[in-house]
């Protein structure tokens, strides 16, 4: 069998893909990787479908061995990868041979990373998905949780086999995607969450809009593939707030949902979110910017600016479009 | 036929690229949630092309669409022109959630009941009363949330109704049947939660099976109670419980996990 063996992992390691399409109607959240770039990079890197399944290493601190030949790539944070004690470049394709061993350390900024293997990794599919909630694991719906000593297994064609001119020119050709792809998708020290309004957002008046604007929002440690907590300074006279009649009927929530309780605290719903929820929502942050806010961590700045549903819709389509030309 | 409100007076609110919310009055109401309930099933028919998954709620249905492949402008068109069609015929509109009432067998007790007592204290009422007025009454199922296969059912009798506890419990008992504010429900599952609970159920909320014959690789989930039907709690002894193959949880049996953002 064709796989790779977890020696040790001591942060947090999962299989992810884009998530269940059609799940959130029975109550589960659409899961799939935190951070489509990356996710998307480390496939496009390799010629790999899109969708193919990958490990998400959250805080690297994960040490692989490889069972067989096969061709991998490594994107998202930086674990300043060692291969048998050699580094190596993250954001590029490389090849193991067999007992090779791949060390990631604990990345000095970012969170999540990931690990795609060429025609991808082999675990079981739920609601047409392969990606792992970290809530749903003990029910066993999924493979089970990635943790030292466990076995990912591959696709035979894991190793393509490179001895033909076209084999080569193919592979020449991906090795130049690298250069397309790293860290400029990513925004420097203070990331601006732009944000789709709705009615509640509308029915501040202009200054609350203008105070929810101008201020930093810090990251709390109380964040995860669920929800971003978000804090901000000063008393909670300063912050805005929404002054709520009555019990709300819980209403569906997006990957996105800008949230505000009654502390004035706003709270971004991530990937593993409920699929309903009660709290007054402002509106909803694009979907490219929840991405490089998945890579932020607690301590780290964010500020709002609204943006319009067409501008969010473009920028989306480019993003997806940039690896559309995979295979 | 149903005294519906107009499909003219339902809000279109695109919360994101890809999902636009349809929301209808604020308020829980069996012939509205019908309503939205009809008009889910024929968006989804009628525009499956274009519909990626639709999540229906008290008062409103998400519908999540391929944005790359209809404008925000045309799948409003299609989604009025198709109301229009069911506000036009009555055939469509008298379609009604199906006769069937899910009946779920509760062994309520103060064992099993882990607020019965409290609750009690609280409304007023006696034990019994409680179960009288959970189990009397024909709820309906609202809405799916919190974690997979938890349905939200109401209306809640009045005398019943109670804010969530101060503080959640770390873990309350797969099957526990529990209210807090004018709803109802089973945890299909062990987690975290702040309702009452009021008795246990030994009947697994949801089945796992092959979504193809030949092969086990995609599974399907299939809940016992589904969105837009009715149900009743039938009231067993413990004698049954067992029987029917439940496994009492009592207080503190549970080993307290790790504190759950989440909570219901």
């Amino acid at each position: 069998m064709n796989s790779l063996t977890v020696l040790k992992s001591t942060g947090l390691c999962s299989i992810q893909d884009l998530g269940r399409p059609h799940a959130q109607h029975l109550g589960f959240s659409t899961g799939g990787a935190a951070d489509e770039y990356a996710f998307l990079a480390a496939n496009f890197l390799l010629g790999n479908q899109n969708n193919y399944a990958a490990l998400e290493i959250t805080l690297g601190q994960i040490t692989l061995k490889a069972d067989c030949r096969c061709k991998i790539a490594i994107t998202g944070a930086d674990c300043q990868a060692q291969l048998n004690g050699k580094l190596v470049k993250n954001w590029q394709a490389l090849l193991l041979e067999e007992h090779d061993i791949l060390q990631l350390h604990l990345p000095k900024e970012g969170l999540h990373s990931y690990i795609a293997v060429a025609e991808g990794i082999v675990s079981t599919s739920w609601l047409n998905s392969r990606a792992q909630t970290l809530n749903e694991l003990k029910l066993g719906f999924t493979g089970h949780a990635i943790t030292s000593g466990s076995t990912i297994e591959l696709n035979d064609g894991c190793f393509p086999i490179i001895n033909t001119n076209k084999d080569v020119k193919q592979w020449d050709i991906l090795r130049t995607r690298t250069k397309f792809l790293g860290r400029h998708f990513y925004q420097s020290e203070l990331l601006i969450l732009r944000f789709i309004p709705q009615a509640l957002w509308h029915k501040l008046s202009s200054q609350a809009r203008e105070k929810f604007c101008t201020r930093q929002y810090i990251i709390s440690s109380n964040s995860n593939r669920m929800a971003y907590r978000l804090s901000s300074n000063g008393t909670s006279n300063e912050r805005v707030n929404i002054k709520e009649t009555g019990a709300k009927l819980s209403v569906p929530v997006n990957f996105g949902s800008v949230q505000l309780p009654s502390n004035g605290q706003p709270i971004v719903l991530m990937k593993e979110r409920q699929t309903i929820g009660g709290y007054p929502v402002l509106g909803v942050v694009m979907q490219t910017d929840l991405f490089r806010l998945s890579q932020k961590r607690p301590g780290q700045k964010v500020k709002f600016l609204p943006v319009s549903l067409i501008q969010a819709q473009q920028q989306l389509l480019s993003f997806y479009q940039k690896f559309s030309n995979s295979s | 036929m149903l005294n519906q409100s107009s499909l003219s007076n339902v809000t279109f609110i695109y919360t994101s690229e890809n999902s636009l919310l349809l929301q209808w009055q604020d308020k829980i109401c069996q012939i509205q949630h019908q309503q939205i309930i009809n008009c889910q099933k024929e968006i989804e028919r009628e525009l499956s092309e274009y519909i990626v998954d639709t999540v229906a709620s008290y008062h409103c249905v998400m519908i999540y669409y391929h944005f790359e492949k209809i404008s925000v402008v045309q799948l409003e068109q299609a989604i009025k022109a198709l109301f229009t069609i069911i506000e036009r015929n009555i055939d469509r509109q008298l379609v009604t959630a199906s006769e069937l009432i899910i009946e779920i067998p509760v062994y309520y007790g103060e064992d099993s009941g882990w607020d019965l007592a409290q609750l009690a204290k609280n409304l007023s009422l006696s034990i019994d009363e409680i179960i009288t007025l959970h189990s009397e009454r024909l709820y309906r199922a609202f809405a799916f949330g919190f974690i997979p296969g938890f349905c939200y059912l109401a209306t809640l009798d009045d005398k019943l109704q109670q804010p969530r506890l101060s503080s959640p419990r770390t873990i309350v008992p797969k099957g526990a049947v529990a209210i807090a504010e004018k709803q109802t429900a089973i945890y299909p599952d062990a987690g975290p939660g702040g309702w009452h609970i009021i008795g246990q159920t030994p009947l697994p909320l949801y089945d796992v099976v092959n979504a193809n014959e030949d092969t086990s690789q995609d599974k399907n989930f299939l809940p016992v109670i589904n969105i837009g039907q009715q149900v009743r709690f039938k009231p067993i002894s413990y004698q049954t419980f067992c029987q029917l193959g439940g496994e009492l949880s009592l207080v503190d049996s549970l080993a307290d996990s790790q504190i759950s953002p989440i909570n219901e």
